[in-house]
């Protein structure tokens, strides 16, 4: 990564940082004021201090680890594979209530107070530091960077964050859309999968659309028509099955691409990875149909 | 807890975002898309083909294949014109062409649309 301060990458990685800080920061002043609650006044004001400047240390150490940790042959991988949930979490509706922090137990001493805030920021953080690590291309410059923006927004400008989201539900979006993105660079530049890639430049568009559509599933599920919801499962599905046969193409030294296809066997291989999924589909439908019909059955045998 | 609950738009952002911004986030989403494609295609399949020009634009800047280039950044501001583009010619043609109402299903008429 260049760092060059005022060049389109460094600016680009510094905003996806931002971004996905705010998008997934932890509820910072919920954790604090609960478990200062219970503790003399004049004790709360240093609480807040040492949690906050702790919170903040523990979290840059965190993401500096990330970093080094990243390097490692198939962490990168892990990590992109993770983000994608977490984007796919991100997007998820909420369904009941507020989930209450089990970390914040009111505490009775100062160091106790300070030990919780800074675990409980520490637990609330991996995902966030997962993400910024990937998305700083290893710079611990922009790493800091971020957090020196970000963190004093989330915690003493946390309304006009709450403000800017809920005046602005579609950052949220945007938040998903740049994790997805920094998960498929993870997984692209993933030291054991590099060569692999630049032998098969086709499967990063597969890959890129896989990651999307499981993603992003929340939101584009919620404008689908009830007899497209299938489309949620089916579409990341037959992508996988395309991925797979490239995969196991190069494992077992097959060859399935048509047009150097030589004797009956790998004829056969290549129909059964353009034709071999409908029957699994069809079957997936059936089940998914029995499941509705039985369900509304028994909604009507309550009534 | 992360702080984008204690907003029920914002945790509930899929079903609350307006048309705008969504519109703003899917293109953005297309373009990253796009880029991904720039990055999957190889440049010399084009020229075994003969499609050479597909290589260049005007400034060599604005291809699809150039894509894989782009940064964060030019991602969004590439998007946002998209989305732009798309809402002016949404206006443009909602002022030339009226849309199809369908006709209430226990209507007399045969032809279930009427304009």
């Amino acid at each position: 990564m260049e760092t060059d301060f005022f060049s389109a990458a460094f600016l680009s990685a510094l905003l996806a940082i931002v971004l996905i800080d705010l998008v997934l920061a932890g509820d910072n002043a919920l954790i604090i004021g609960l478990v200062a609650r219970n503790l003399p006044k004049e004790s709360q004001n240093k609480v807040i201090f040492w949690g906050t400047f702790g919170a903040i240390a523990i979290r840059a150490f965190m993401a500096i680890i990330v970093v080094y940790i990243l390097a490692v042959p198939g962490f990168m991988l892990a990590g992109g594979l993770a983000l994608v949930w977490i984007a796919r979490k991100l997007l998820t509706p909420e369904g009941g209530g507020h989930e209450e922090s089990h970390l914040a137990k009111p505490a009775t001493t100062f160091a106790g107070a300070v030990r919780t805030i800074v675990i409980a920021d520490a637990v609330m953080g991996v995902d966030n530091v997962l993400a910024i690590g990937g998305a700083a291309h290893g710079s611990v410059l922009l790493i800091v960077l971020g957090l020196a923006i970000s963190v004093p927004i989330i915690v003493w400008g946390s309304k006009l964050v709450i403000k800017l989201v809920d005046r602005y539900p579609s950052v949220i979006l945007l938040g998903g859309a740049v994790l997805a993105y920094t998960a498929y660079g993870m997984i692209v530049r993933e030291p054991f999968l590099v060569t692999w890639f630049e032998t098969h430049p086709a499967t990063k568009l597969v890959l890129a659309v896989l990651i999307f559509s499981i993603s992003l599933a929340p939101w584009y599920s919620e404008r689908l028509p009830a007899h497209m919801k299938p489309l949620v499962v089916v579409l990341p599905a037959l992508l996988l099955w395309m991925l797979a046969f490239e995969v196991a193409g190069t494992v077992w030294k097959v060859q399935i691409d048509y047009l150097m296809a030589s004797n009956q066997g790998e004829y056969f291989i290549e129909g059964l990875r353009w034709i071999g999924w409908l029957p699994f589909v069809a079957l997936f439908l059936w089940v998914r149909e029995q499941f509705v019909q039985r369900s509304q059955r028994a909604a009507r045998d309550t009534h | 807890m992360r702080l984008i609950h204690r907003s029920h738009r914002a945790a509930n952002a899929v079903r609350t975002v307006s048309p705008s911004g969504e519109l703003f986030v899917a293109s953005v989403v297309i373009c990253m898309i796009l880029s991904a494609f720039g990055d999957a295609v190889d440049p010399s399949l084009f020229g075994e083909l003969g499609l050479e020009y597909a290589l260049f634009d005007l400034t060599g800047e604005f291809s699809v294949l150039a894509m894989r280039h782009w940064h964060l950044l030019q991602l969004f501001l590439a998007g946002s014109a998209l989305a732009a583009g798309i809402m002016v010619l949404r206006i443009v043609v909602g002022a030339f062409f009226r849309p199809l109402e369908s006709a209430p299903p226990q209507d007399a008429e045969k032809v279930p649309i009427k304009l």
